[in-house]
C-alpha cells in the first residue's frame, strides 16, 4: 500500500478536524531529504496536529500522510519504524533514571543486547550532552534536560525521518546552539529532520527551508527570502550610524533605489528597505563605495518575529 | 567536546528503505509469549522491583503473612486443643484473603493507575510508537504493571503452600484453587488495564476502573439468584466454594461436603463439569475478548474496542452459556430465588415441600430480557460507527478505489449484525421464558405462542431504534433519548406508584425500553397476585407503548438508511 516517492515527507490535502472545529485544513508540503525543514505559526495553527497524522499518533479526517515512501495509514508500522518523534513539552516517566529510560526505548526498538544498548544510550547521551546526568531520576531533571533526553530518545534506532515538535523550547541558548548543530549534522547524513517552533528566528537560524502555517493553513513556504517575499513584508529596516555627519549619508540614500521612511536623531539613522539579503548587502557595499564612512550597520525590525506578530494579531481582529 | 557529539550524530543511517518495501526491523523483538523478554514486563521490573522500595513492601507482607500462619496455627493448637492436621489447615482462608487484597485490590489499582499515571505523564504515545506488536504491549503491561504485587503474593506462599502439604489438602484442590485465583487476578488485572486505556479522562479513569472492576465481579455475580447462574463464574466463588471442605478442619469440612451434595454442580445443558474447569471457560472467554480490546486500542487508537463480526459471536455465546447454565437448574428448582435464599438460611427443604413463589418466574424472565437487552446495549455502543469514523472511513475507501465499505470494518453499519444479535436475543429468551413455564414446577401453563413476537418486539424496539438513532442522528441525540425516554419515565412512574396512581405509573413507566422486558413477562406469563388495575393497564400500556415504538423504530431507520445512502 505504500507509495513510491522521492521525498523524505509528502502531506497531501491534509485536513484535521475536532468536532466543529478545523485543526488543519487541506494542507500539502512535500519535504526533501537530507534537510532541516521548519514549521512556523502561532499556538493554534495546526502544528502540533499536522505533527501527530505524520507521526501516526492520529488519523486525519482526511489526506495522505507519506514518511519515506510509506503511507502512515497503510504501513503504519514501517513508518514508525524509520521515523523518531518527539512531542511538545516531551514527557519523560518520574519512576526511571535516565539511562533507564533510555535503555527501555532502545529494547523496544530491539537494538540489540545489554551492551549494544548500553553502547547506543552512552553515545545518544553524548549528543545531547547529558552523559552527566545518566544516573539521574528522570523527575529530577530540568525541563531543558528534559527535553535534550526525549531527543536522545528520539534518536536512538537512527531514524531517518525526524519530527521534533517545538524541541528547542526551555533550552537555554547553548544548548540551543548544540541541538542546532546536531540537527544539522543530521540532515548533512541524509536524514530529515521537521521541526516546529513559534519562534521563527528560532527556526530561521537551523533550517534551510521554512513553512508558515495559521489557522490550519500553510501561508507560505519555502526559503527564508522567499517566505519573507511571498508573505508581502520583505521590507526591513535599517540601522546606520555614522563615524562623522549624517548629511552625506542622508543624501545618498534619497537617490538609492528601494529606500525610504528614513528618520534621524542624534545617534543613528533609519529607514526602510525592501530588497531581500543580497539587496541589503549590495546597499552597504555601495555605500562603502560612495566613501561613506559607516560605523555600524544594522537590520533590525519586519524580523520573522515581527511577521508571526502581524500574523497573530491578524488572527486576534478576526 | 563539541566534536565528539556532531560525530556520534553524524554516524552513517541504516540504508534507505526501498519506498514500497518495509525495511528490515532493525534488530526484530522476541516472541510475544517470552513473557520475561518483553521490553515492557522488564521496564516494570526494573522500576518497580527496586530493592529499596520492594524490600519494605516484603517485610511487611512477610510479616502478615507470618502473623496469620502463626497466630491461627498455635491459638488451633494450644486453646482450641485441635488435631495437628486440622490445626494446619486453618490459616489457609485467611492467607488466601490476604493473597486476594494483595493481588485483586492492590494488584488491580496498581494496573489501573499505572496505565492512567502512564497516559497522564505523556509517555504513553512512547509506547504506542514502538516497534512492538500490540500483543506484546498488552501483555508487558498486563504482567509488568502488577510485577510487584506478584512477588509479594510469592512472598506469602511459603505458609500457604506448608498449610496445604501438612493439612494434607489434595494437591487438585490446591492447584485448583491456585490457577482460579491466578486466573481471577489476570482478569481483575485486564479489567483495570481497559478502564486505564479506554477512559478518556484521566482523573476519571481509575475510578471508572475501579466502578467497572465492582460492577463486573460483585454486582452483576448477584443476577446469578435470579436465573442467570452463569454470572456467578465471573468469580472466584465457585471453585472456592467448591474447595472450601478441604480448606477447613476435616470434621468440619466432611460436613460442608455433605451439603454441597444438595447444591448444584456447574451445568452446561447435559454436560457435567468441575466448577474450577467452567469457571477457567468463562474467565478464559472474558480475558480473550479483553486483550482482543486492548490489541485494537494499541493497534489503532481510534479502533472500535471490539470488531463487529467478534461482538456479534460474543452476543451469542453469552446467550448460549446463560441458557446453557440455567435450563438444567429449572427441573431440580436450585434455579428460583426463594430456593437460593432457603439455601443461604440453611432451610434445604427437600423437593416435596418447596414450590415456587407466583412472582418469581415472572420476575426471572424479565431479568433475563432485562438483561439481554443491556448487553445488546452494550455491543451496539461498541461496534456503532460515529459520524466522524464513517467519514474517515468513505474518504479511505475512495483512496483506495472501492465503493463500498466491508460489512465488518469499523465504519460499516452496525444494522445488520444488530438485527442478528436481536434475533439471537429474542430466541434465547423466549427459550428460556418457555423451559422455565413448561417446567414441572407449573404443571398445566406453558407460554402463549405470540411471546416469541412480544420478544423480538421489544428487543427490536429497545436495541434497533435506539441503535438507528445513535448511528443517524448521533451520540448526542440518543444520549437525550435514553435519559428521557429511559429514565425520567421510570423515575416519574415511580414517584406517581408511590402517591397510588398505579394506573398511571403503568402507562408512564411503559414508555421506558428498559421497563419493556419486564412488561412482556408480566404479560405474557401466569400472573394473579398483581392488582386488578394493574393487571388490566399493563397489557394495554405494553402494547400502545410497542405500537408506538415499532413506528418511532421504523422512521428513525428510514432516517439512517437515508444517511447512509447520502453518505
Amino acid at each position: 500500500m505504500s507509495e513510491v516517492t522521492g521525498s523524505a515527507i509528502e502531506i497531501r490535502d491534509l485536513r484535521v478536524d475536532y468536532g466543529d472545529f478545523i485543526a488543519v485544513n487541506d494542507v500539502s508540503l512535500s519535504i526533501p531529504w537530507g534537510v532541516v525543514y521548519g514549521l512556523v505559526g502561532p499556538n493554534g495553527a495546526g502544528k502540533t496536529s499536522t505533527f501527530k497524522a505524520l507521526a501516526t499518533l492520529m488519523e486525519p479526517t482526511y489526506g495522505e500522510v507519506i514518511v519515506g515512501g510509506y503511507d502512515v495509514l497503510e504501513s503504519t508500522s514501517a513508518a514508525r519504524r524509520i521515523m523518531g518523534y518527539m512531542p511538545d513539552m516531551a514527557p519523560a516517566p518520574s519512576d526511571l533514571k535516565a539511562w533507564e529510560f533510555l535503555d527501555f526505548h532502545a529494547d523496544t526498538h530491539a537494538l540489540g543486547g545489554r551492551a549494544a544498548r548500553r553502547e547506543r544510550v552512552e553515545e545518544c547521551l553524548g549528543i545531547v550532552n547529558l552523559l552527566e546526568k545518566r544516573a539521574a531520576w528522570c523527575k529530577a531533571l530540568s525541563r531543558g534536560q528534559t527535553q535534550r533526553l526525549v531527543l536522545a530518545k528520539t534518536l536512538l534506532h537512527r531514524p531517518q525521518v525526524l519530527i521534533l515538535d517545538e524541541p528547542a523550547s526551555g533550552l537555554d541558548p547553548l544548548s540551543r546552539r548544540e541541538l542546532r548543530l546536531t540537527l544539522q549534522k543530521l540532515a548533512a547524513g541524509g536524514a530529515t529532520v521537521l521541526v516546529s517552533s513559534h519562534i521563527l528566528s528560532e527556526l530561521a537560524e537551523m533550517c534551510s527551508l521554512l513553512c508558515v502555517m495559521n489557522q490550519g493553513r500553510i501561508l507560505s513556504s519555502g526559503t527564508e527570502d522567499e517566505v519573507r517575499g511571498e508573505l508581502g513584508r520583505s521590507d526591513r529596516l535599517l540601522c546606520v550610524t555614522m563615524v562623522d555627519g549624517q548629511d552625506g549619508l542622508l543624501t545618498w540614500l534619497a537617490a538609492y533605489e528601494g529606500v525610504h521612511d528614513v528618520e534621524r536623531d542624534e545617534a543613528e539613522v533609519r529607514f526602510g528597505f525592501k530588497g531581500d539579503n543580497d539587496g541589503q548587502a549590495d546597499l552597504l557595499a555601495a555605500m562603502m563605495s560612495a566613501g561613506l564612512r559607516v560605523k555600524t550597520f544594522e537590520a533590525r525590525g519586519s524580523s520573522f518575529e515581527q511577521i508571526l506578530v502581524e500574523v497573530a494579531e491578524g488572527n486576534r481582529e478576526a | 567536546m563539541m566534536d565528539e557529539q556532531v560525530k556520534a550524530a553524524s554516524k552513517p543511517l541504516p540504508e534507505t528503505p526501498l519506498p514500497g518495501k518495509p525495511p528490515r526491523l532493525q534488530g526484530s523483538g522476541a516472541p510475544t509469549w517470552k513473557i520475561w523478554a518483553n521490553p515492557i514486563f522488564r521496564r516494570y521490573c526494573r522500576s518497580r522491583l527496586r530493592l529499596q522500595g520492594l524490600s519494605l513492601w516484603m517485610l511487611i507482607s512477610l510479616l502478615i503473612s507470618g502473623f496469620l500462619f502463626f497466630i491461627i496455627r498455635q491459638g488451633m493448637l494450644r486453646w482450641d486443643g485441635m488435631d495437628l492436621v486440622d490445626a494446619e489447615r486453618t490459616p489457609l482462608i485467611p492467607l488466601l484473603i490476604f493473597q486476594g487484597v494483595i493481588l485483586f485490590l492492590l494488584g488491580t489499582g496498581q494496573v489501573a493507575g499505572g496505565m492512567t499515571a502512564e497516559a497522564d505523564e505523556g509517555v504513553l504515545d512512547y509506547q504506542r510508537l514502538a516497534p512492538m506488536s500490540p500483543l506484546a504491549k498488552v501483555l508487558g503491561y498486563l504482567f509488568g504493571l502488577p510485577i510487584r504485587e506478584y512477588v509479594l503474593v510469592l512472598v506469602t506462599m511459603p505458609f500457604s503452600l506448608w498449610s496445604l502439604w501438612r493439612g494434607q489438602v489434595p494437591l487438585g484442590i490446591a492447584l485448583q484453587l491456585y490457577g482460579i485465583f491466578f486466573t481471577a487476578g489476570v482478569l481483575y488485572h485486564l479489567t483495570g488495564l481497559l478502564a486505564g486505556t479506554v477512559v478518556k479522562n484521566k482523573r476519571w479513569a481509575f475510578l471508572v476502573s475501579m466502578g467497572v472492576i465492582f460492577l463486573l465481579y460483585t454486582v452483576i455475580p448477584q443476577l446469578a439468584k435470579f436465573g442467570l447462574a452463569y454470572f456467578k463464574y465471573l468469580t472466584i466463588m465457585p471453585v472456592f466454594e467448591e474447595c472450601y471442605p478441604h480448606l477447613i478442619p476435616r470434621d468440619a469440612g466432611a460436613a460442608a461436603q455433605a451439603l454441597q451434595q444438595l447444591l448444584p454442580s456447574a451445568k452446561f445443558f447435559n454436560l457435567n463439569f468441575p466448577q474450577a474447569v467452567f469457571t477457567l471457560l468463562t474467565q478464559g472467554v472474558l480475558i480473550l475478548t479483553m486483550t482482543v480490546m486492548l490489541w485494537r486500542r494499541w493497534r489503532r487508537a481510534e479502533s472500535h474496542l471490539l470488531g463487529k463480526v467478534w461482538a456479534t459471536g460474543f452476543f451469542g455465546w453469552l446467550q448460549l452459556v446463560l441458557l446453557g447454565n440455567a435450563l438444567p437448574l429449572i427441573e431440580p428448582g436450585h434455579l428460583f430465588p426463594s430456593r437460593g435464599f432457603d439455601s443461604f438460611l440453611g432451610r434445604f427443604r427437600m423437593g416435596g415441600d418447596w414450590q415456587p413463589e407466583e412472582w418469581e418466574p415472572v420476575v426471572m424472565v424479565g431479568a433475563y430480557g432485562l438483561v439481554t437487552l443491556m448487553m445488546l446495549w452494550v455491543m451496539m455502543l461498541m461496534i456503532s460507527p460515529n459520524a466522524e469514523t464513517r467519514l474517515r472511513g468513505w474518504r479511505r475507501i475512495r483512496k483506495l478505489g472501492r465503493r463500498r465499505f466491508s460489512p465488518v470494518s469499523d465504519p460499516a453499519t452496525a444494522f445488520p449484525w444488530l438485527v442478528l444479535m436481536v434475533g439471537m436475543g429474542a430466541v434465547g429468551w423466549h427459550l428460556f421464558a418457555k423451559e422455565l413455564v413448561g417446567s414441572r414446577w407449573f404443571p398445566g401453563q406453558e407460554l402463549p405462542t405470540m411471546a416469541i413476537a412480544a420478544f423480538l418486539l421489544v428487543m427490536a424496539t429497545g436495541g434497533l431504534g435506539f441503535h438507528a438513532l445513535l448511528e443517524g442522528r448521533g451520540p448526542r441525540a440518543a444520549g437525550m433519548a435514553a435519559i428521557f425516554i429511559g429514565v425520567v419515565p421510570i423515575m416519574v412512574g415511580s414517584i406517581l406508584g408511590t402517591m397510588g396512581f398505579s394506573v398511571a405509573a403503568t402507562w408512564l413507566m411503559g414508555i421506558s425500553p428498559v421497563m419493556a422486558p419486564v412488561y412482556a413477562s408480566g404479560v405474557m406469563l401466569p400472573m394473579t397476585d398483581a392488582g386488578a388495575d394493574i393487571m388490566r393497564s399493563l397489557p394495554r400500556a405494553f402494547w400502545f407503548w410497542q405500537f408506538v415504538g415499532t413506528i418511532l423504530t421504523l422512521r428513525l431507520i428510514h432516517w439512517l438508511w437515508q444517511s447512509l445512502r447520502t453518505k
